[in-house]
């Protein structure tokens, strides 16, 4: 059985209203109303009289865990999060960038999330395919149970079958269209470094121009900075306004990072970031 | 514009071989910024030190590149040349062509090219570098000593002789080690016990000394000079300040454990010591094997105990200690012959391991010195099997060096103490060392019969009950032999503890394929490790004898004493820091640094590296993401310039 999304919405604001009132948080982060139905936004509520102007609909993709290290550390904040949300948001625990004291999740279980571009059912092929949170306080609808489970890395089948120089090629062609407006960085969850490498001057790492060198090394070095951090929420695919297939790759490093360390990103709050953590039986075969 | 001079050495033909040398000088003399390039057959001798002195005044060089060997072998003897030149010694970049390029290469075209590149990316590389100051950091003057055995025992008294405070650790509740289990030492066939247990009582006396039994490391922090040692001290269930070892605790308990210190030929009482000379004469308590603690009733110790000095409710208890340096002499284990099922050890009672053999020999044995058997017979024939998992590639690959010797010794003290037929069945005799070889020449003339073949296979004798027979080839003949004898003596390898590993990673040792601890060099710098102030002693090294472990604890304590005789050292330069501004908080540093110098400053919301705990390594400046790391003298521009001189290649 699926909440409905007008349900969904409603104990999302009845949930955001008493947690402001009673000051337990300080913030909510949800959805509110964009230039018309297809398009929410993601919404800021301070007081309680803001929650009157929260939305939830089939169209609110946005991960929200996105915005939770632009507020100071230690500020209250609660978060509605969808399945990937919640993994990202486990994510910056893991990688301390907040507190799990310090947030509150709005668990959404989910079915039926469509793209405002295509108007498609957003799925396993562009994200990690769950449909209820794994970790939350309040959940704002029934868990979605009977929904065919597909893993995230199905989709991988025809890239994998490729062989060295075909994915060169791919990549190539893929990156040579980028017009280098980062919105895959302003999307994504776990890009918060500030400034991002690709800014920096001293030493410069990449020509900043959208030329294919200077494409190819902000991609590549993103797809390794994710490495084991990726949550596979998407975000960056359909905020790309060139529809660059960034999933692929992401999910790629994830299927193996998986492999290799027995972890999928932001599945426990008790997990280690995958790649910053020495354990003794960690694969060696990275080394082969 | 940096004013640089290139210096090609030839190491007489160890480079000079593999590598066009005066090519490569005039090569370096058409490089950017490069104002003198010469090539010299040994740069490290005083002429060529003194060329390079020379040549800094008079051409005002203020970079210097030295082509050579390993920066290991001479970088400090070149920064010395710079710093009596008045240069700043960071000022001099060493390009290894000797390890790197000379001796992994026959092909001099091959060689030269990658000379060149890597001396091109030197060039570029060293217009970058910047001048640094060392650190200076007070010293801790106390040493610590892991492993109480014989390498333990003397390091810890040489060290405290010289008036150093010396901790002792010893993870057994008492010390002696492997040696205290012995009867007679070869070659000599002096008593063990009597050469040891002076020292072990001079231990216990000793002013200088702190002896912690029962304590095994669990933490280590810091770094040459100022360790922060983390000791947990197991629970005793016996107040070592209130007992006065009258032992009346260790007549009345019922419980009964294996005795380790027997070998597990006998049982011991739950509370225990060790053997009659322990030292400390205190007794512990066994969980394992204590009524009360198996079965919530008893304390009869408790009840008999006039010091009050049993206490069931001990914990095991966290000692920190800080020290300047380290001693590891941590030792060995004998190898578990069980899985070669062919020699029947655990199957066969008349199989004997070496270590149960020294047992049965010593007269604070469980047979008060007498060779008999577990069923209680005496043995009439008797057959040592030499090289018992050692010398075989598939167990250990090493000879233990010392099994030949007491393999010896075994078989004079079966003629003197039965009526027994002695068999050696060997290898080769391996009777290297002072007195050896007269050791085994007198044992030749002692009736026992050396059989040139490695033993084969023990089994069941199938006319005689209890009687096993031992297959061998005999090599001197090409016979194949079967022996019929009463009782079987395996002499194994010496293995690494089963727990070598885990100390190697608390104080970042590497370890060999067996598992002993790698020494920093096979032959110059064999009792330093690559972890600087941590030294290595005796078996856990390599497999030795009594006088080869006693040399080398002395030789670890004099280069523990380099250490914590100074009050002050300088550390290098090469430190990591923090930019705030680029630091993106996501404490990538804090976790991966093995040294544990980056911490999160909450109210700044930044990294930063406390300095004194930082070696220097990188890591921290390659998993950070936004660049915000900069790795002093491998900062990010000077690597990727020195990438991009090789990559012109």
């Amino acid at each position: 059985m699926t909440s409905s999304f007008k349900s969904i919405e409603e104990n999302l604001k009845a949930e955001a209203g008493k947690l402001l009132e009673s000051g337990r948080v300080e913030i909510v982060l949800a959805y509110g109303r964009g230039y018309d139905e297809n398009h929410p936004m993601p919404f800021v509520a301070k007081h309680p009289s803001d929650v009157a102007n929260m939305v939830f609909n089939e169209y609110c993709i946005h991960n929200l865990a996105r915005y939770l290290v632009r507020y100071p550390r230690g500020t209250k904040i609660a978060v509605a999060v969808k399945a990937a949300d919640c993994r990202a948001v486990i994510q910056l625990i893991q990688e301390e960038k907040i507190k799990r004291d310090d947030v509150v999740f709005l668990g959404i279980p989910v079915y039926g999330m469509k793209n405002p571009k295509t108007g498609e059912i957003i799925d396993s092929k562009t994200t990690c395919g769950m449909y209820n949170p794994v970790l939350y306080d309040v959940l704002l609808g029934e868990e979605v149970h009977g929904q065919k489970i597909v893993s995230p890395y199905d989709v991988l089948a025809d890239y994998e079958a490729m062989d060295k120089e075909a994915r060169w090629a791919f990549w190539k062609k893929e990156f040579d269209r980028c017009i280098r407006c980062y919105a895959c960085r302003k999307a994504c969850p776990m890009c918060y470094c500030d400034p991002c490498f690709i800014d920096q001057s001293k030493p410069r790492w990449g020509d900043k121009s959208p030329q294919s060198h200077g494409n190819l090394m902000y991609h590549l070095t993103r797809f390794h900075h994710l490495a084991g951090r990726c949550i596979d929420c998407g975000e960056c695919s359909r905020a790309c306004p060139v529809d660059i297939p960034l999933y692929l790759f992401h999910k790629k490093v994830a299927k193996e990072c998986e492999e290799m360390f027995g972890q999928a990103a932001g599945m426990s709050i008790d997990d280690k970031p995958a790649l910053v953590n020495f354990r003794v039986d960690d694969s060696d075969k990275i080394l082969e | 514009m940096s004013r640089i001079g290139v210096f090609v050495c030839h190491c007489g033909l160890n480079i000079a071989k593999t590598v066009r040398v005066s090519e490569l000088a005039q090569f370096a003399a058409t490089l950017p910024d490069v104002v003198v390039a010469k090539d010299y057959k040994f740069m490290c001798s005083t002429p060529g030190q003194e060329m390079i002195a020379n040549d800094i005044k008079q051409h005002k060089l203020d970079r210097i590149i030295v082509t050579a060997c390993s920066p290991l072998m001479h970088e400090q003897t070149f920064r010395k040349v710079l710093a009596a030149s008045g240069l700043n010694q960071y000022l001099l970049t060493i390009v290894n062509i000797r390890e790197q390029v000379s001796w992994v290469t026959h092909d001099i075209e091959e060689g030269t090219a990658k000379a060149k590149a890597l001396l091109n990316g030197a060039v570029y590389r060293a217009r970058l570098l910047a001048p640094l100051t060392s650190r200076v950091i007070d010293v801790n003057p106390d040493v610590m000593v892991i492993g109480a055995g014989i390498a333990g025992i003397q390091a810890a008294l040489e060290l405290a002789n010289t008036g150093k405070k010396v901790y002792l650790v010893e993870k057994n509740s008492t010390i002696g080690g492997h040696m205290a289990q012995f009867d007679k030492t070869f070659p000599t066939l002096d008593c063990s016990a009597c050469i040891l247990t002076p020292k072990m009582d001079s231990i216990l006396q000793h002013k200088n000394i702190t002896m912690l039994t029962s304590c095994e490391v669990s933490e280590v922090k810091g770094f040459v000079g100022n360790f922060d040692i983390t000791i947990r001290q197991k629970a005793r269930y016996v107040d070592h300040g209130k007992c006065n070892a009258c032992l009346a605790c260790t007549e009345k308990c019922p419980g009964k454990g294996v005795s380790e210190w027997d070998e597990g030929l006998v049982k011991r009482k739950a509370i225990y010591i060790p053997f009659p000379q322990a030292v400390p004469q205190k007794p512990v308590i066994d969980r394992d094997s204590c009524t009360f603690f198996k079965k919530g009733k008893c304390r009869l110790c408790e009840k008999v105990c006039e010091q009050k000095a049993i206490d069931f409710d001990q914990q095991d208890t966290f000692i920190q200690v800080k020290a300047g340096a380290v001693i590891l002499a941590t030792g060995y284990d004998l190898m578990d012959t069980k899985p070669l099922i062919q020699y029947g050890y655990g199957k066969y009672p008349g199989v004997y391991n070496a270590l149960e053999v020294e047992r049965l020999f010593n007269s604070a044995g469980p047979t008060g010195g007498k060779v008999t058997m577990r069923d209680g017979r005496e043995p009439q024939a008797i057959a040592v099997l030499h090289c018992i998992g050692s010398r075989d590639k598939n167990n250990s690959e090493h000879c233990s060096r010392v099994c030949c010797m007491y393999s010896l010794k075994f078989a004079h003290l079966f003629k003197e103490k039965t009526s027994a037929d002695v068999y050696q069945f060997y290898i080769d005799m391996r009777a290297a060392g002072k007195g050896y070889e007269e050791f085994y020449n007198r044992i030749i003339g002692e009736d026992v019969k050396f059989i040139r073949g490695k033993g084969a296979r023990v089994a069941q004798s199938p006319d005689e009950e209890g009687r096993l027979i031992v297959e061998a080839e005999d090599t001197i003949t090409g016979k194949f032999i079967k022996v019929p004898v009463d009782m079987v003596v395996l002499s194994p390898a010496m293995v690494p503890r089963a727990d070598s590993r885990d100390i190697a990673r608390l104080f970042n040792l590497s370890t060999d394929k067996q598992g002993f601890f790698m020494e920093r060099h096979p032959k110059l710098a064999p009792l330093s490790t690559m972890s600087e102030g941590i030294f290595i002693a005796g078996v856990c090294q390599s497999p030795k004898d009594i006088p080869d472990t006693v040399a080398q604890a002395n030789g670890a304590a004099a280069e523990a004493l380099t250490i914590v005789v100074k009050d002050k050292m300088e550390l290098e330069a090469t430190t990591a820091m923090v930019n705030p501004a680029s630091c993106c908080a996501c404490q990538n540093c804090v976790r991966v640094c093995p040294y544990g110098a980056p911490f999160f400053n909450e109210s700044k919301g930044v990294s930063e590296i406390n300095e004194a705990l930082c070696k220097g390594c990188g890591l921290c400046a390659s998993v950070c993401p936004s660049s915000a790391i900069i790795a002093r003298h491998f900062t990010n521009d000077q690597v990727l310039a020195e990438m991009e001189g090789l990559m012109e290649f």
